[in-house]
């Protein structure tokens, strides 16, 4: 469903990414990790057309993100929390976003309902804590009822009682037959929620597979993340070059 | 419909931003004020027994002679359409801008400022189109009774035409620097203050003719009938050259806009 190809992105002489391949499948959540900096969101940008890419390219369902029509109603997305102006009230983003797809206007308090938002839905959005942030950007994403989520640090913020309910939601929406990918820099969360991994570091891919697989030989995914991005004391940095499979393109 | 649908999400975003009613509320309030200003005056005037000349009396002349100070509003329109977009949120609510959940909705970029642009046009329209009819009536009410009306109907609807006109291609190049500035402070100073306070382009008169064909000078005779300094474009080929500016400003502004990074 979601396809990256040997992506590369430049920033003057510094490469952000260097030839990033991974697929996200249906059915399936795959989690998109590595410490800040690695290029996680870089490359999620590129994938819904906001940044563009110096080589390489990113689908869904086999195409470029700008040539979807009603992108929404394909690929819901959350990046930097949830985009929404901080002197509309969360019913006024909504609105903006479902007419800009031709969403139905009932979906506003369907979503609302669905990510604990209803009783703030005429709170401007200024005023919301981070939490609450996160879930309109995921009721934004919701919106459409998208094939796919896309979700940049989704676990921004929640607290615990957030972050058990949005690993329901996705497991759902992944058992539902949907595909979800999100990028995360906190291994405990993700271990909870993923089925498959790609493990980014310094722009590159260091590791891709099944939760299983990646994790093979480390006593938890949080050691062999520390392991595979070169992060852990006493390890030099760099990646294993013997641990890319899976995935991996 | 794709452009419809990013249209009328754009009329929706704009008619849900507050910065935009302050807009139309300093253009309807601030024209209307001065306008009561120049109404009083006429009515002193003329109870102190003065002969009209060049339609002092006129409730049509008081109310235009407040127009100019309209673009202002459409200035402000201009700039939020787009300057919004770019505002970061607190960090407490993750520091995003919302141009991110626009460009995911509506990823067709040139899509996108043509809807924009057209949300504004329409804003300003409707703007003059309360504000204008406001102040004449404002005007009529101050003035009171006095010598019959000296601007007809046809002349005060072409001469109203070309105020909007005027507001609406102001509207549009304040649009697009806003675009490339992706950020509304440096426009928003710039242009209200060549607007109101000085206009840079008129100093610059002073140095070389040219300067008549900047956009805001060549445009100047749409406010038809006004006083202006001498020289320069008529209304008709000012207008042709303010227009150009603009589509020119625009185009730039959609090609940079689609090709770099949000």
């Amino acid at each position: 469903m979601l396809l990256i190809e040997q992506l590369v992105k430049r920033h003057g002489s510094r490469t952000v990414l260097d030839r990033i391949g991974f697929e996200a499948r249906p059915g399936r959540v795959t989690a998109f990790l590595g410490p800040n900096g690695a290029g996680k969101s870089s490359t999620l940008r590129i994938l819904l057309g906001l940044d563009r890419a110096d080589g390489g390219r990113a689908l869904v369902g086999g195409r470029p993100y700008r040539s979807l029509r009603d992108p929404l109603r394909t690929v819901g997305s959350m990046l930097d929390g949830s985009g929404a102006h901080r002197s509309r009230t969360a019913r006024d983003h909504l609105a903006w976003v479902a007419r800009s797809n031709g969403i139905p206007r009932r979906r506003i308090g369907e979503v609302l309902e669905q990510v604990g938002l209803a009783d703030a839905g005429r709170v401007r959005v200024g005023r919301y804590s981070l939490g609450m942030g996160q879930r309109l950007g995921l009721a934004a994403a919701l919106l459409g009822r998208p094939e796919a989520l896309v979700l940049d640090e989704p676990v921004n913020g929640l607290d615990p009682e957030g972050i058990r309910w949005i690993r329901g939601l996705l497991r759902g929406h992944a058992d539902g037959g949907g595909t979800v990918l999100l990028s995360s820099h906190l291994m405990s969360e993700v271990a909870g929620i993923a089925d498959d991994l790609v493990v980014v570091s310094g722009g590159r891919i260091a590791a891709a597979g099944t939760l299983d697989e990646v994790t093979a030989g480390y006593a938890s995914l949080e050691d062999a993340f520390f392991a595979l991005t070169g992060r852990e004391p006493g390890l030099e940095p760099g990646r294993e070059p013997g641990r890319e499979q899976g995935a991996a393109r | 419909m794709s452009f419809w649908n990013t249209f009328t999400a754009e009329l929706r975003k704009a008619g849900t931003l507050p910065a935009s009613w302050v807009a139309v509320a300093v253009t309807l309030f601030g024209s209307a004020g001065v306008t009561v200003l120049n109404a009083v005056a006429a009515r002193t005037a003329l109870d102190s027994g003065a002969q009209e000349s060049q339609g002092f009396f006129s409730a049509f002349e008081t109310a235009y002679a407040a127009v100019p100070l309209g673009t202002v509003g459409a200035v402000v329109l201009g700039v939020v359409v787009m300057s919004s977009e770019y505002a970061a949120n607190s960090t407490d609510a993750g520091g995003g801008r919302q141009v991110t959940a626009t460009l995911a909705a509506s990823p067709r970029r040139a899509v996108l400022l043509a809807a924009k642009a057209l949300t504004v046009v329409l804003f300003v329209g409707l703007t003059a189109a309360a504000t204008i009819p406001a102040c004449i009536g404002v005007a009529r009410l101050v003035i009171g009774s006095g010598p019959p009306e000296t601007v007809g109907l046809d002349d005060a609807l072409v001469r109203s035409v070309g105020a909007t006109l005027y507001w609406a291609l102001t509207g549009l190049i304040a649009l697009a620097i806003t675009t490339l500035a992706r950020s509304g402070i440096i426009p928003l100073v710039v242009l209200i203050a060549n607007s109101s306070v000085v206009s840079f382009s008129l100093l610059l008169t002073h140095v070389t003719p040219l300067a008549h064909w900047l956009p805001d000078l060549a445009g100047r005779r749409l406010f038809v009938g006004l006083p202006t300094v001498d020289g320069g474009l008529d209304a008709g080929p000012g207008a042709l050259v303010m227009g150009a500016w603009t589509f020119a400003l625009l185009a730039v502004a959609g090609i940079v806009f689609s090709r770099r990074d949000a």
